[in-house]
């Protein structure tokens, strides 16, 4: 990483990474406009923008693959944006298959083993956008009853000047917006003049006029094509700062059109006729598409940083450093309170606070800034969703709610595999075929909703369709054939527990196998991947209505905060997220259920674990009279687990346990407690798992997917 | 430690003067009384134990986990790997760090003594010396004038 190459290297990787997000995001939002049979020439010029950039970044990186597969789909997309082609389903699916093809050559890139020859699905995938190439573009002369001045046509690009013709072929009008902006705060000033005018019509172009009465302010005339009059644009539109007149057309009278009336226009700026702008530009020190091209770059290019996540894990230590330091602090406060020194004591307790507090701050600061909303995941998913119906021959309607939930970095990296596994498994073994949807009285568009919400200090993320369900007996007699589980032991097992050996390996809820999903390889790997991340995954089914999978994650892997206990002499921190309460211990309440102990807690039935015996620790002591239980909670499922004593609650950072200690299951990691102590983090998750398994088998089940 | 430092500089020395050929450095270290020794570019650092936290559910060699200067590291017993006779720790117990397979982790020695630079001729090679039992976690014997120590081999000996 020190190297500066390397450095160069894997930003360019990142921001390739994003063009080629934008880019998709770009088709998706195309694919949903053609579908509905209307078009936004600004998406395909996006997009063009987009490839253009990868393009001259790759040459850059002699990223050849990347390279060839850009400067192709430039020129399908130039082709697209000028006309000379049409957006159609076929050419949406090209489109498509290239973004994947970005996709995977940008991984092989990363791996850093780019192949000595491109391989062959650029090469396909070139020939396929090749194929689609334009017949040579019509060039109309034809301005309609538009007279413009050839001046301006000078300047406009070749994209401006078809978007021009076209709108001026489709009747639209045309007007000229002049607006003044404050030099400081032109490009907020610019975006918001462009989205608040894009709700009225196209902005063709941007051209200064040159003619300013004060330095401190730029004119810019915007070129408007609009299906709106002049009235009703002026009433929206005009303000002190934007004046609108009409564009003259050629049958119009000769002199200048009228003057848009503004109210307080006192110091308006003089509206001339557009040819006047043209000429003026000669003055001009950029080409207008280029000034307004730079402005909106600049900004973001002044506004973002993009860090190594490991930086901030690095920052996060510190914090929890520092942490140790502040406790520090404390204590020698104290003991200058108890050598009688009142004054320095209440002095360096009031430091102590004000520390507290900025070092608060700078964790929820850096923690904020590993979050990223959950939206980039599902844009991927919604790609994966379009090309698998369409495999398939499904049609699906994928709904989603919460793209804007937030959760760590880190995690949404980790998500998007089992997220697009789930989903495919969805598609292909829940909804059923159009046909059969029929006979069943489904609408034969089947329906998969995504949703995603923060409740407490976990991200939920359901993925829910309304298909056939899941087949528990099928999955029972899959799993007795490769013998997972016996016939007998399949007579106790619950609803849940059945549903719980799809997570095992070799049990599919499908029988055929085939490309997209249905080996029984898979939803295992999920489960170890969620688990991995601290989540868990329940699945609620109804035969012939649909399956649910639930994920439930935590917000942010970096740093908790921790109920601290104490057990057979040694410290251990519970995240206080799987924590519902702690209460006092009173083992007269304690009775014996299938085996297991459990006590009464307000009413309801919840199961108990010793952790001493759990963990079996030993003692040199016996256990205090005095115990509690820390109600830990995953879920809807609850234990309750006996601990000799709670220290309180305290903010950790976790350490993952080393590659040598992978095996020990139990234990989420191990953070500082301060002193030079370290303390064991207890896995909730894992541990409720291991003791909620009612039965026999529940325990062996829970044993092959752990062990 | 001044032993070691001495040594460390008096190699450096030999080295600059170009005598290197198939002459190799160990570490000595003592468990449960007896001489080992574990090539010395693979240590990076030598600590007094810091506090250790046990691991329950561990392998038994795992001695406990502790940290140094802020990254968690695994340490790992070398007596009970080796299954020999543990001891309470004295004042020259020490910790060396090794890095394997990407992961650092400490091994728990009973003392550190000296470096020992050994050509190829002075070690004899496991399987001639042990039966297969001992022999995996064993390059060899060495036999420098005066020394007999066994020479670990921290690939095996650190488990994966």
């Amino acid at each position: 990483m020190s190297d500066p190459t390397d450095k160069a290297r894997e930003d360019f990787l990142s921001e390739a990474q994003e063009i080629v997000e934008t880019l998709s995001r770009n088709l998706l939002a195309l694919d949903e406009a053609h579908r509905q049979q209307t078009s936004d020439p600004s998406l395909i010029n996006e997009a063009f923008r987009a490839v253009h950039t990868l393009k001259g970044l790759s040459s850059l990186f002699g990223a050849t693959m990347i390279g060839a597969l850009s400067h192709n789909l430039e020129d399908v997309l130039d082709d697209l944006r000028l006309g000379r082609i049409a957006l159609d389903t076929h050419v949406l699916d090209v489109l498509f298959k290239a973004v994947e093809g970005f996709g995977r050559a940008l991984t092989m890139e990363r791996d850093a083993t780019p192949p000595d020859r491109v391989p062959s699905f650029i090469d396909d995938l070139v020939l396929q956008i090749k194929k689609m190439g334009a017949a040579p573009g019509p060039s109309q002369d034809d301005m309609g009853e538009y007279e413009i001045d050839p001046g301006l046509l000078a300047v406009l690009t070749e994209y401006e000047e078809h978007r021009l013709r076209t709108n001026i072929q489709e009747g639209l009008s045309l007007f000229k917006l002049r607006v003044r902006f404050d030099l400081a705060t032109i490009d907020k000033g610019l975006e918001e003049i462009k989205e608040h005018v894009k709700k009225f019509g196209e902005i063709i172009t941007y051209l200064p006029t040159g003619e300013s009465s004060s330095i401190e302010f730029i004119e810019l005339d915007l070129l408007v094509a609009s299906k709106h009059g002049f009235t009703e644009l002026n009433a929206e539109l005009a303000s002190a700062e934007l004046v609108i007149e009409e564009v003259p057309r050629r049958r119009a009278a000769e002199p200048a059109p009228p003057v848009a009336a503004v109210a307080d226009a006192a110091d308006a700026p003089q509206v001339r006729p557009l040819t006047t702008n043209a000429n003026s530009l000669a003055a001009a020190p950029q080409s207008p598409g280029l000034l307004a091209e730079t402005t909106g770059s600049l900004r973001s290019v002044s506004q973002t940083v993009r860090v190594d996540i490991r930086k901030l894990d690095h920052l996060m230590n510190v914090v929890g450093e520092l942490a140790i330091v502040r406790g520090a602090l404390a204590r020698l406060a104290e003991r200058l309170r108890g050598e009688g020194q009142r004054q320095s004591a209440t002095d360096l307790l009031r430091l102590h606070r004000n520390f507290e507090r900025r070092l608060a701050e700078m964790q929820e600061g850096i923690l904020e800034v590993r979050m990223v909303p959950l939206g980039h995941v599902f844009e991927r998913l919604g790609r994966v969703v379009r090309q698998i119906s369409r495999d398939l021959g499904k049609e699906i309607r994928l709904v989603i709610t919460g793209a804007e939930t937030e959760i760590d970095k880190l995690i949404v990296e980790e998500l998007s595999d089992p997220l697009m596994h789930m989903i495919r498994n969805s598609i292909d073994h829940g909804i059923e075929s159009a046909d059969r949807r029929l006979l069943v009285g489904k609408p034969t568009t089947g329906t998969i909703a995504l949703n995603a919400f923060q409740k407490g200090n976990h991200v939920m993320l359901e993925i829910e369709d309304d298909g056939r369900g899941i087949d528990g007996q099928g999955i029972l007699r899959r799993a007795v054939q490769l013998g997972k589980v016996t016939a007998d032991e399949v007579k106790d097992l619950t609803k849940a527990e059945i549903f719980g050996l799809i997570f095992l390996p070799g049990v599919s809820t499908r029988e055929e196998v085939d490309d997209v999903s249905g080996r029984g390889v898979g939803m295992d790997v999920v489960k170890t991947n969620i688990s991995k991340l601290g989540g868990v995954i329940d699945v609620h089914s109804e035969e012939g209505i649909g399956t649910k999978m639930t994920i439930t994650l935590p917000i942010t892997l970096a740093i908790v905060s921790a109920l601290l206990i104490r057990v057979a002499e040694q410290t251990f921190a519970i995240p206080l997220a799987s924590v519902s309460e702690a209460i006092a211990f009173d083992d007269s309440g304690l009775r014996v259920v299938d085996g297991r102990e459990v006590m009464t807690l307000r009413g309801t039935t919840l199961p108990i674990a010793h952790l001493d015996r759990l963990l079996s620790l030993t003692r040199s002591m016996t256990a205090p009279r005095r115990q509690y239980v820390v109600v830990a909670t995953l879920g809807v499922r609850r234990l309750g687990l006996v601990v000799d004593q709670l220290l309180g609650q305290q903010d950790i950072v976790i350490k993952s346990l080393g590659k040598s200690l992978s095996e020990v299951r139990g234990f989420a990691g191990a953070t500082e407690l301060g002193d030079q102590h370290v303390g064991l983090v207890i896995d909730a998750a894992a541990i409720i798992e291991e003791v909620l398994t009612t039965s026999e088998l529940g325990a062996r089940v829970a044993r092959m997917l752990h062990g | 430690m001044g032993d070691i430092v001495k040594l460390m500089s008096h190699r450096s020395l030999r080295r600059d003067t170009g005598e290197r050929e198939a002459v190799r450095e160990f570490l000595g270290v003592m468990l449960a009384g007896q001489a080992y020794g574990v090539e010395l570019t693979r240590i990076r650092e030598i600590l007094s134990p810091p506090p250790l936290t046990p691991v329950p559910r561990a392998p038994q060699h795992v001695k406990g986990v502790c940290s140094v200067r802020g990254q968690l590291i695994t340490v790992i017993d070398l007596r009970l790997r080796l299954r020999l006779d543990e001891s309470p720790p004295t004042r020259k117990t020490r910790i060396l760090l090794t890095e394997n397979s990407g992961e650092v982790v400490g091994l728990y020695v009973d003392e550190v003594r000296h470096v020992l630079r050994l050509m190829e001729t002075e070690i004899e090679p496991a399987t001639a010396v042990f039966g297969n039992e001992l022999s995996e976690h064993v390059i060899g014997v060495g036999r420098p004038p005066g020394h007999v120590l066994v020479l670990l081999d921290l690939n095996s000996v650190v488990p994966r």
